[in-house]
């Protein structure tokens, strides 16, 4: 076994302006925003992104203008509204946008996944998702059955970014006994070509070695993994913490305009050149503690 | 006994779930669209499983048969990790899946623009490429509209709501520009019923346009125009939404929503 422990930096080294990027998470989990925020600072932009539902993700980089395109199921910020920053690009035209249903981009992943160019589903018929995306979902006729199908475009990305919840320094990540399964990060990795992980907390082999039935994303699969606690946040680990509903309020306070969106990155992306620094910026160990919940015994 | 607009809604929703059903409730959102999404439909299910239809379970965001006996006042990430449920699927490809498969019978639903052929619009007002309002996208609606056995809409009647077409069809109805959606290569299903603060709404017309199926209490039709763009059809007569009965409302107040969260807006 390789082993595949990096820094945040370094992981994120081979990742260029112009490519495109797979973000896991779904909704306010799991967002791997210590990561998105590493990428802002290094100017990265022109990025197509592929996501699930996504929320501080998608929204950070389009707070700095680093998004071209994106492609997914939902983009907006779950109980706390619609995504400002990334509304704001696309509404402006600046960001490009292809909707994909939930059937339509767990096809695309699975092709992906299996080295497929596409995958049927029955779902959009009819549907402005399918008729006005005629180059990545087509009609056909099922060479067996003769049934009408529509094929999907599998998801390929560059680079794929899942923050996940522990993991070993050979990359295999794992799952906790209790958690929210409402995602698909398991199969983004799947798809991935270049996979990147975070977790929460590197444990040891052993440690993995015990639950085998828990590990989710094997470690052939992973380019690098790194340990960032409290990655996600503001988002949630389930099992880990809740989302910084705070924090967050004040982050949409913020983008109500350009400028103020500006003067979040500069606070909290630029003004913190290190995770640790971002840390101690939004209340230090001490305060984030008070979002951890009880976790469960295994997986860690 | 007097009841409450959303008791009344509660009541008449419970009234289209059947014993057996599988139902699907998705999770989220905050104010009064949490209680369109979620508290509404969550009330109803718990109302005809206690009632009428015992066997009636529910797929609640990625959890199958969660136990719905109490709710916190306020719903954060490690509540819903730690939800006690018969079944908790690996990811949401099996949700998926089962939609793929016909496996629900009951979806609840709602949007930015419903138009007269309950075609649904989650994605963007204006148009796509530069849309004057960019919504969320689409999750999982499509789905519910192409292969839910019964739809139901849950949405507050506004003009802006309640177009003649919407802008951008993120989820099939049961026709658009001419075509059925048989025509369009989908089966059975569509929206059954439209749930409103006014009125309830079908699409049980020959040629599948939005009619009005009844009126609640103290609403008259004229009002319910006004608060569409919109006209839908009205037959002859229109009847009243059914209040709650006593037993249904006990239920409601001191069972299913006792610190009223699911109800609260």
């Amino acid at each position: 076994m390789k082993k595949k422990l990096a820094t945040l930096e370094e992981a994120l080294e081979p990742i260029r302006s112009g490519c495109t990027l797979a973000i896991g998470g779904s909704l306010l989990r799991r967002q791997p925003n210590a990561a998105m925020r590493a990428l802002i600072r290094r100017g990265i932009g022109d990025l197509t992104v592929l996501t699930w539902a996504n929320t501080t993700a998608i929204d950070l980089l389009s707070a700095a203008g680093a998004v071209r395109r994106w492609e997914g199921i939902y983009a907006g910020m779950f109980s706390l509204g619609l995504a400002p920053n990334f509304r704001r690009g696309v509404e402006s035209g600046r960001i490009e946008v292809r909707d994909f249903s939930e059937t339509a981009m767990v096809a695309r992943l699975r092709a992906a996944g299996q080295g497929l160019p596409s995958l049927p589903i029955k779902t959009l018929f009819g549907s402005d998702i399918a008729l006005k995306n005629p180059e990545q979902i087509r009609e056909y006729a099922c060479p067996i059955s003769g049934e009408r199908l529509l094929a999907v475009a599998a998801a390929k990305a560059d680079f794929t970014i899942i923050h996940g919840y522990v993991g070993d320094e050979f990359g295999n990540v794992q799952w906790p006994i209790v958690r929210d399964s409402d995602d698909v990060d398991q199969m983004m990795a799947a798809a991935a070509e270049r996979l990147i992980v975070t977790v929460e907390k590197i444990i040891p082999h052993d440690a993995v070695k015990r639950r085998p039935a828990l590990t989710y994303i094997p470690g052939f699969q992973v380019e690098a993994i790194v340990e960032v606690p409290y990655g996600a946040h503001p988002s949630a680990v389930d099992g880990f913490y809740d989302e910084d509903e705070a924090h967050l309020a004040d982050y949409l306070a913020s983008s109500g305009t350009e400028a103020g969106a500006r003067a979040y990155l500069r606070d909290f992306v630029h003004g913190a050149p290190t995770h640790e620094d971002y840390l101690a910026k939004v209340g230090g160990l001490a305060a984030l503690a008070a979002l951890d919940v009880a976790r469960e015994e295994g997986g860690r | 006994m007097t009841h409450t607009l959303n008791e009344l809604v509660t009541a008449e929703v419970a009234a289209t779930i059947a014993d057996g059903d599988l139902v699907f409730v998705g999770v989220g959102t905050n104010g009064r669209a949490f209680t369109l999404a979620v508290g509404i439909p969550l009330a109803a299910l718990r109302l005809a499983q206690l009632t009428h239809a015992p066997s009636a379970s529910v797929y609640w965001g990625n959890l199958l048969e969660p136990d719905l006996s109490t709710f916190p006042a306020n719903l954060r990430q490690d509540s819903l990790t730690r939800w006690p449920a018969a079944a908790s699927p690996v990811d949401v490809g099996y949700k998926c899946d089962m939609l793929m498969r016909r496996g629900f019978d009951v979806s609840f639903d709602s949007g930015a623009q419903i138009d007269a052929f309950g075609n649904l619009n989650i994605t963007a007002i204006g148009d796509y490429e530069t849309p004057r309002v960019r919504l969320v996208g689409c999750l999982a609606q499509p789905e519910h509209f192409a292969f839910v056995r019964r739809p139901i809409v849950m949405m507050d009647l506004s003009r802006r709501s309640f177009v003649e077409k919407v802008d951008f069809v993120t989820s099939v109805g049961h026709a658009r520009d001419g075509r059925t959606r048989e025509e369009w290569g989908l089966g059975a299903g569509g929206p059954q019923r439209v749930v409103t603060d006014k009125a309830i709404f079908d699409f049980e017309t020959p040629d599948r346009r939005m009619r009005l199926r009844s009126l609640h209490p103290g609403v008259e039709v004229a009002e319910v125009l006004d608060s569409m763009s919109l006209t839908p059809v009205i037959p002859d007569h229109v009847p009243r939404t059914a209040a709650p009965d006593a037993h249904q409302l006990a239920l409601i107040r001191e069972t299913i929503d006792p610190n009223r969260i699911l109800l609260k807006v």
